[in-house]
């Protein structure tokens, strides 16, 4: 299955160029069912990239366009009452959906957000005091836009929390952009991308991270990582949810690797992306410095 | 450069307080050189922060050593010690280029500090040169304490609250020596059995729960009923009172008899008498050997040659059966009747008209105590003028003085010399400890009558109350009784542990460091001769038990127990590229780099080691683990060979 994995991220190496590195942890954050923060300018490729995500897994792909007026109802869906039928039948919203693209989260009402946040954390949503699960696996790509803060309302600590990751993007490289720019069929790539890899199988992936191996030695250093961050006033402390993201998305970062255990350097791999945007909410995704500070003062002696 | 700048400002001020505190053990020429020395340094090291040559320093050292030691004869020893002491601290301040040179000045400096209380012991003084040790000890913070840190007065307070709990138990605990010139005090009340016995003055010794002396015995405890410790004679009775005869504080001793040794069974012990202010000392039965330092009067009474003014050890060797009736005088000094007490003397004379035998006599009165209802109370009622009267038929009701004296008068008026002794009876054996303490409250009176030619020992109290002899008083005494003689805190038995802890370690001190005197160190360096193999052996272990413990804490000091088995040995081999590796690198990543930089063989012995480091550490694989010590072991020469370019990365 592992091999299939591989498989995915060449197909989507194919359609981003140049960046392997971020799909790598796309992977890694969707292997570890967790949720995405994708902190860019428009026109970077979080789109495509959530779109051939969903296509190379063979998963069902849904994009909202978060706005100021969207309503809450608008995304978990609603009971419509059936004129027909005379009676209400349920109207299921896009995020019943296995891939859920929330462009733009932080331009929608804190009440929206709240209700997506809410559904990412529960996996299930509640209509009219009728719980809904949610289809699995579940994985949202969130984008917010770090530079038009006009009308928007940031996604406040406790929700950024939510998200396992936050990346971005960025620009591609000169070589990568030029070949961007030479076969200009992007979108016919995207739809030429097959389902390598089936929803079963992905999710018997996602069982086997917390199966990876994780020894005393390197919990402890994980621990001394995060304990760093603790009482100090440069920095929000890490929370526990924050380090078992750190250790699971670790987990699933050494799975990618084909490792039965975790490394040292896979802690240090994903440490920034995973806590960067805790460490300080108003950063932004191109910024690691809290993270790289905890990581040059944590000693490492294993 | 500043740091150093106040180091050296804060030596050249105690150097200073050193050379006025000490000014007494100086001529006024020895103080001007050393001002004049500190003068210069000063003048330096404000003027042109530079230090005199290590040259000129020499000849000047040299030049006032010589003079010195011309001055030796004038100026005394220790005077003269404490001068090159000061010296040599003063040319080490003027010579000083290098802070490490500096090192060993601050424990001078600490010698110096302790130096001042031989000529100071005033409390204002005191205070000065605990300001010096305050000084010193921030130069030794200065001197000795990692780049960066700094000091907090949070801190400081927080390590004194920590320390002072410490230092006040070092303060009161601690045994202090007496000091050799101590000039006698005014005199200090005595304690122990005083020249009198009247009824209750043992019943307010036996409410005194101080330590009148401890005693060792060579050849393991006696039986409790033979630990009859004798300190006085009462020979002399008013009808009331009990008191020494004047005769026998007298100077009359009997000659130790020396070399010869009798034929009874003696009892060899040692005693270790409290101080009590008194001359009299504690035996067993009939001593008639002793140390130098005590004598063994006629009536086998042992009394110091000076009141005992502070813990005195004496050992004694004792025939165990009762001394000898010296004399026809001594006979006749015991048989004297005061007036009064009518009625016992009359009891007296009808006893003997019954038992006309002495033995008869004495089991007479014994089986009288017994059989009829008396009482052994420590709380008496008050007796009048014919207390033994009182005593013997009205309240019957008493302690051992009143059965002591009731007895010792009816023998007498039997016509059987009988005196009153007083003493103490028993004592708490501490097995663990090998000694018995005998407490003030063991304190006891007994009767002693002239039989055969001997001065029998008679203790009506074992008729009365057994268990006094037998066991304790506390057994012999009711519970109300009991809780009379126990004051709040000896209940807490947390306090009593305490203080029974207190008394043996007393007890190791006064044994192992005020009892060491010259005797005992010629005894042990002649048993050392003696058993010298056996001590080579006992030293070797301990030697080598040393050893082990130092390289116990070495090693564990050394080998951090955070740090994981494979972390260290990986660490241990590759010590000196490790210093290349920033902390926070993972070592595997840092072995990644290093194996980029090498040729194929050792990339490839790299990558394996990376491997199995891998597998060990992060997947607690034991194969891998020692297939990394293998790989350790067997490359450990091309891996010590390795070279790291730091450039290179």
């Amino acid at each position: 299955m592992l091999t299939q994995l591989h498989h995915v991220e060449q197909s989507l190496n194919q359609v981003i160029l140049g960046k392997p590195r971020q799909i790598r942890l796309a992977l890694c954050c969707l292997l570890a069912e967790g949720h995405l923060l994708l902190e860019d300018l428009p026109g970077m490729g979080k789109t495509t990239l959530a779109h051939a995500l969903a296509n190379s897994l063979g998963l069902s792909y849904r994009r909202v366009q978060f706005t100021n007026d969207l309503l809450p109802g608008d995304l978990v869906g609603m009971n419509i009452y059936d004129t027909r039928s005379q009676q209400f039948h349920f109207q299921a919203g896009p995020v019943f959906s296995q891939v859920l693209l929330a462009d733009e989260i932080n331009r929608a009402s804190p009440k929206t957000q709240s209700a997506l946040l809410e559904a990412m954390e529960e996996k299930q949503v509640s209509i009219d005091g009728e719980t809904r699960p949610l289809p699995k696996p579940f994985f949202v790509i969130a984008t917010q836009n770090p530079l038009f803060h006009a009308g928007t309302s940031p996604l406040p600590e406790s929700q950024l929390d939510r998200f396992m990751f936050r990346l971005s993007l960025g620009f591609p490289d000169h070589q990568a952009e030029h070949q961007l720019l030479k076969h200009d069929n992007n979108q016919s790539r995207l739809t030429l991308l097959t389902e390598q890899l089936n929803t079963e199988q992905l999710r018997a992936l996602q069982q086997q991270v917390p199966q990876v191996h994780a020894s005393d030695a390197l919990l402890d250093y994980l621990l001394a990582l995060v304990n760093n961050s603790r009482h100090r006033s440069d920095m929000l402390p890490l929370s526990p949810r924050a380090s078992k993201a750190i250790l699971r998305s670790a987990k699933a970062f050494a799975l990618l690797e084909e490792r039965s255990y975790v490394s040292a350097a896979d802690v240090q791999q994903v440490f920034p992306y995973v806590a960067e945007h805790r460490l300080d909410p108003a950063s932004s995704a191109q910024d690691s410095r809290l993270s790289q500070v905890l990581l040059q003062q944590t000693p490492c002696q294993l | 450069m500043l740091k150093q700048k106040r180091l050296m400002v804060v030596w050249l001020g105690l150097q200073l307080a050193f050379l006025l505190l000490l000014q007494e053990a100086f001529t006024l020429w020895v103080s001007l050189i050393f001002a004049a020395l500190l003068l210069t340094r000063f003048a330096t090291l404000v003027y042109a922060n530079t230090s005199l040559s290590l040259k000129a320093v020499n000849v000047i050292g040299a030049c006032v050593a010589v003079a010195l030691l011309f001055n030796l004869k004038q100026a005394g020893v220790l005077n003269f010690m404490l001068q090159i002491l000061l010296l040599a601290a003063v040319l080490r301040l003027l010579a000083l280029r290098q802070l490490f040179e500096a090192r060993q000045l601050v424990w001078v400096h600490y010698f110096l500090i302790g130096c001042c209380f031989i000529l100071h012991q005033n409390m204002l003084v005191a205070l000065v040169i605990i300001t010096a040790l305050f000084a010193n000890m921030y130069s030794h913070y200065l001197l000795f304490a990692p780049a960066g840190s700094n000091l907090k007065p949070a801190n400081i307070a927080r390590a004194t609250l920590i320390i002072l709990p410490l230092w006040l138990a070092m303060f009161l605990l601690f045994p202090r020596l007496p000091p050799f010139w101590q000039i006698p005090t005014a005199k200090v009340a005595s304690t122990g059995l005083s020249d009198t016995l009247d009824p209750g003055s043992i019943e307010q010794l036996v409410q005194d729960d101080s330590l009148a002396f401890r005693v060792e015995f060579e050849n393991g405890v006696p039986e409790r009923q033979l630990l009859y410790w004798r300190a006085r004679l009462y020979e002399d009775f008013d009808g009331r009172r009990w008191q020494e005869n004047p005769l026998r504080s007298g100077s009359n001793y009997r000659n130790v008899h020396q070399g010869a040794t009798p034929a009874e069974a003696t009892l060899d012990y040692r005693i270790i008498a409290e101080a009590s202010q008194q001359r009299s000392l504690f035996a067993l039965a009939n001593p008639w050997q002793s140390s130098a330092n005590v004598n063994i009067a006629p009536s086998g009474l042992v009394l110091a040659t000076k009141p005992v003014s502070q813990r005195t050890s004496y050992q004694l060797s004792s025939q165990l059966q009762p001394v000898a009736v010296l004399s026809e005088q001594e006979q006749q000094l015991n048989l004297r009747l005061p007036a009064g007490n009518e009625q016992t003397l009359a009891f007296g004379r009808q006893l003997k008209a019954q038992h006309p035998q002495v033995p008869a006599l004495i089991d007479a009165i014994a089986s009288h105590f017994r059989q009829q209802p008396y009482f052994y109370s420590l709380t008496p009622p008050l007796l009048g003028a014919n207390s033994v009267d009182q005593f013997l038929f009205d309240s019957r009701t008493g302690f051992c003085s009143h059965y002591a004296s009731a007895t010792a008068l009816l023998l007498r008026a039997a016509g059987i010399p009988a005196r009153v002794v007083g003493g103490y009876q028993g004592g708490d054996w501490h097995p663990e400890q090998g000694y018995l303490a005998v407490r003030q409250r063991e304190a006891h009176a007994w009767v002693e009558y002239a039989d055969q030619g001997r001065w029998q020992q008679f203790d009506p109290t074992a008729a009365v109350a057994p268990q006094r002899i037998l066991s304790s008083l506390d057994d012999a005494l009711s519970a109300e009784q009991r809780q009379l003689l126990t004051s709040p805190w000896q209940r807490n038995a947390l306090l009593n542990n305490l203080r029974q802890q207190l008394m043996h370690l007393d007890y190791y001190w006064s044994v192992w460091v005020l009892g060491f005197n010259d005797d005992n160190q010629r005894d042990l360096w002649q048993q050392v001769r003696q058993n010298l193999q056996r001590f080579a052996y006992g030293l070797a272990f301990i030697t080598v038990l040393a050893l082990l413990v130092v390289a116990l804490l070495w090693w564990r000091r050394r080998e951090r127990p955070t740090q994981p088995q494979a972390y260290r040995l990986l660490s241990k081999t590759l010590s000196a590229m490790l210093r290349h590796k920033p902390a926070h690198q993972p070592l595997s990543a840092f072995l990644r780099m290093l194996a980029e930089q090498q040729q194929n063989e050792q990339r490839q012995l790299l990558l394996a080691l990376i491997t199995s480091y891998e597998l060990a550490l992060f997947n607690d694989d034991a194969a891998a683990l020692s297939a990394l010590k293998q790989q350790l072991k067997q490359h450990r020469n091309t891996l010590r060979r390795l070279h790291f370019s730091a450039q290179n990365t």
